[in-house]
């Protein structure tokens, strides 16, 4: 029975990794004003990206690194079209989600042949990834509450004039903070191959979207998101360890129907930031 | 004294010469010449759009100049941000404050200069200590540990004060500073800016209250569409002298108040009317009084006795709990907003962004607003005529002078005082029997004040029935024909203007009535 506890603790850890990285992404670019749905494709991209390095290359470091670059580079890509271009965000965000989904399939049946998998690849210890996590989000809520950078951060996504007028820029600052959204995401989609030792089509099984809804229930906050992310992680290992006793398609469900629930009773709690989603024009 | 150029330039603050400012469909700033002394308090006067902002816009680094210069302290500098402004000492405190409403006091005042401890963390302690410092010095006290969006709208203007301060501010700049003051903060501020020319800090002073400009200003500088029309000193000048430099001609002050020629017969009567504000709480208890044809009845009050919640019950857009409001002897209570519009009762209401317009609706969708139905206007449920309704809007934009582009153009891009005239204009082709008009003249220039109030005049004149909510008790004693005092949810006294003054109004509007509620009605 011990054994069993720490098990299921350390499985709740590990499954909580990616929602509370992918969680904080969004904490960052939303809190600079940048709404990006796109975490999910984004996450997805790093995923395939580390598989195809790892495969190719043999060095799953290397791998690794090439999976945050990719997550950047969506980040920047969604920068371009909401701050550049003033695109709605939503809608560049599911762009996002459709190319990667394209993407993926094309290049897991161009490379590997059609069976929506990659061979296995070399791994790093997904511990690895659990424990810089932990570490980053650490860091950062200190970094929000307690810094120079943080507060001009939080000010250019509640009102961007008054970032302006002291002479914050509004839109370095969101480019910044929206690839730095996208490098996470990279991470957390190294997290999944590293953990898998392969790629497989749907691996990310909406845990992007949960991850925004961690952000939610977190109140906007590194460590909220993470107890939030937490949370859909427990109920994640809970119901592996149920599927001997009840029906799988069930218990699959429960994680997701948690956050519905839970989401629904502290979305109007929230703190979102006023400026979200606007575009912001200088004069 | 370190400038090489010695004399009176070198006491110039800030010294602006030939701007010239292009935005969208006006030149804003048409080759403006500037100067600000070090030490004075330089009132800027002019109409809504005669480019006093954006003058200050300009100064401020957040507009970029077509063409002129600008000098501060005796050096040519460009102004490229509002942070190369804040570098030179340059504080602008803007009509819609700057402040983050979540964050704390000192959290907003000391973003972009923020003190730092072990070079990497916040020190909020050595901010407060100097927020506090100079709080006391000039006289603006705040608190800084509290949220901004906790505190009054008077309290958040000192937030922004001293937030310039905090930068170092050795000038700064005021858009409208009382616009949302009470009068006893008038007092304070004008103290404190009083302080500041003590230490030879300079104030701009943005206004188009004529009053202000001449108690509190040293020099005052009017512009009249984008071009200064003259500079002279508060002392050696008149109200009747600046407005008419503001308005290109002669002002009417008092407005010809023309005896009502009947005015007994009752247009609206209003029995006992208990309504709830937004909160649930009782707003209206039980207000009674009856509105004639033919007369104008002020509503004299303190903000937040009810008024709003009335203009609203008198419209449809709040239910009455209980009580009567009886038009031509039908009781409207209890009917919606649609049959209080089909029986000729019209609104103008006091946010006219908000309530008044759809802002990002054009002028002939926002013109036929509440005619929609209206077979002039379309046809069944589902088609509307284009161009009966682009006809109709371009009377309306003729017949009360509103400017725009085209019918086609948007609300939002219509200045304020032609927002409200584009209302006064859908609401009074309505030939309407009764008019509700709230706040009719807040926040528009003299121009749009002395328009909107011959025209509510003149509907008066042509026998309809105006109810005239104001919080300016100057409006209401100039225009009433008999001015009612709200108090508290009620009529606490109906008074005729030739028989009473501003003191004993302000007295009622305060205190209520007390042992004077027998007189009511």
């Amino acid at each position: 029975m011990d054994i069993f506890t720490v098990a299921l603790l350390l499985s709740t850890l590990r499954l909580a990794t990616p929602v509370a990285l992918i969680a904080l992404g969004e904490t960052f670019s939303e809190r600079a004003g940048i709404i990006n749905v796109g975490v999910e494709g984004t996450a997805t991209l790093g995923a395939l990206v580390v598989a195809l390095i790892s495969f190719y290359t043999r060095s799953p470091w290397l791998a690794l690194f090439a999976a945050l670059v990719a997550g950047g580079l969506a980040g920047a890509l969604h920068a371009l079209w909401c701050i550049r271009w003033r695109a709605n965000h939503v809608v560049s965000g599911i762009g996002i989600n459709i190319l990667v989904g394209g993407l993926a399939m094309f290049i897991t049946g161009a490379v590997w042949g059609w069976r929506g998998t990659s061979p296995s690849a070399p791994t790093l210890n997904p511990w690895i990834i659990v424990i810089a996590g932990f570490v980053i989000i650490c860091v950062a809520q200190v970094y929000l509450f307690r810094t120079r950078w943080g507060l001009r951060l939080r000010v250019v996504g509640e009102k961007p004039e008054a970032a302006d007028t002291a002479g914050v820029n509004v839109h370095l600052t969101q480019y910044f903070y929206t690839i730095l959204n996208g490098v996470l995401c990279g991470l957390a989609g190294a997290f999944f191959f590293n953990n898998l030792g392969r790629f497989t089509f749907g691996m990310v099984g909406g845990r992007g979207f949960i991850g925004i809804a961690a952000m939610v229930i977190g109140n906007y906050s590194p460590l909220g998101g993470l107890g939030a992310a937490l949370l859909f992680g427990f109920v994640d290992a809970l119901q592996m360890r149920l599927q001997a006793h009840i029906p799988n398609q069930f218990s699959i469900m429960l994680p997701y129907l948690l956050t519905v629930v839970v989401l629904a009773a502290f979305i109007r709690r929230a703190n979102v930031p006023a400026a979200l989603g606007r575009h912001y024009v200088k004069q | 004294m370190t400038s090489d150029q010695g004399g009176a330039m070198a006491e110039l603050a800030v010294r602006m010469e030939g701007i010239v400012k292009r935005l969208p469909g006006v030149v804003a700033n048409d080759g403006i010449d500037f100067a600000l002394e070090r030490g004075e308090i330089h009132g800027l006067l002019g109409e809504n759009g005669a480019g006093k902002t954006v003058l200050m816009s300009v100064l401020y680094g957040l507009y970029h100049p077509d063409a002129g210069t600008i000098a501060v302290r005796g050096r040519k500098q460009s102004m490229t941000s509002p942070s190369k402004a804040i570098r030179l000492g340059i504080g602008m405190v803007h009509q819609h404050f700057m402040l983050v409403p979540r964050l704390t006091v000192t959290e907003n005042i000391m973003l972009g200069s923020e003190p730092m401890k072990g070079g990497l963390f916040l020190d909020e302690r050595a901010a407060r200590r100097a927020i506090t410092e100079l709080a006391e010095q000039y006289g603006l006290p705040v608190e800084p540990k509290a949220r901004v969006e906790q505190l009054s709208v008077g309290h958040q203007q000192r937030v922004e004060i001293i937030k310039a301060l905090y930068r170092g501010a050795e000038t700064l700049i005021l858009d409208e500073p009382t616009a949302v003051l009470t009068e006893q903060e008038v007092e304070h501020l004008s103290a404190a800016l009083r302080k500041l020319r003590g230490e030879e800090k300079s104030t701009v002073f943005i206004t188009h209250k004529l009053s202000e400009a001449l108690a509190l200003c040293d020099r005052i500088t009017v512009l009249r569409k984008g071009k200064v029309v003259g500079t002279v000193r508060a002392k050696e000048t008149s109200e009747r002298e600046l407005a008419e430099m503001m308005v290109g001609r002669e002002v009417v002050f008092t407005v010809r108040r023309r005896e009502a020629t009947s005015g007994q017969e009752t247009a609206l009567r209003v029995e006992d009317v208990e309504a709830d504000d937004d909160r649930a709480l009782p707003a209206l208890k039980g207000i009674s009084f009856e509105l004639r044809k033919q007369e104008i009845l002020g509503i004299a009050g303190v903000e937040g006795n009810g008024q709003a919640e009335l203009a609203e019950v008198l419209t449809g857009l709040r239910p009455a709990k209980s009580g009567r409001i009886l038009l031509g002897g039908v009781d409207l209570s209890g009917k919606k907003a649609h049959d209080y519009i089909a029986r000729g009762i019209a609104h103008i209401p006091a946010d006219r962004q908000r309530r008044g317009l759809v802002l990002s609706f054009t002028l002939k969708e926002n013109a036929v607003l509440g005619q929609h139905r209206n077979p002039r206007f379309s046809v069944g449920p589902f088609w509307q005529k284009q161009r009966a309704i682009g006809v109709y809007t371009q009377e309306i934009m003729d017949a009360y002078n509103v400017k725009a582009p085209s019918p086609s153009a948007l609300a939002q891009n219509l200045s304020g005082g032609n927002q409200q005239r584009l209302i006064i204009g859908r609401e009074f082709s309505k030939s309407p029997q009764v008019i509700v008009a709230s706040q009719p003249t807040r926040g528009l220039d003299v121009g749009g004040i002395e328009y909107v109030r011959e025209q509510l005049l003149n509907m008066r004149d042509k026998g309809a029935a105006v109810l005239l909510i104001s919080m300016d008790l100057d409006e209401i004693l100039m225009l009433s024909d008999r001015i009612a005092v709200i108090y508290d949810g009620r009529i606490v006294a109906i008074k005729d203007p030739e028989e009473t003054d501003r003191q004993e109004l302000g007295e009622l509007m305060l205190r209520g009535a007390g042992e004077m509620a027998g007189r009511a009605g």
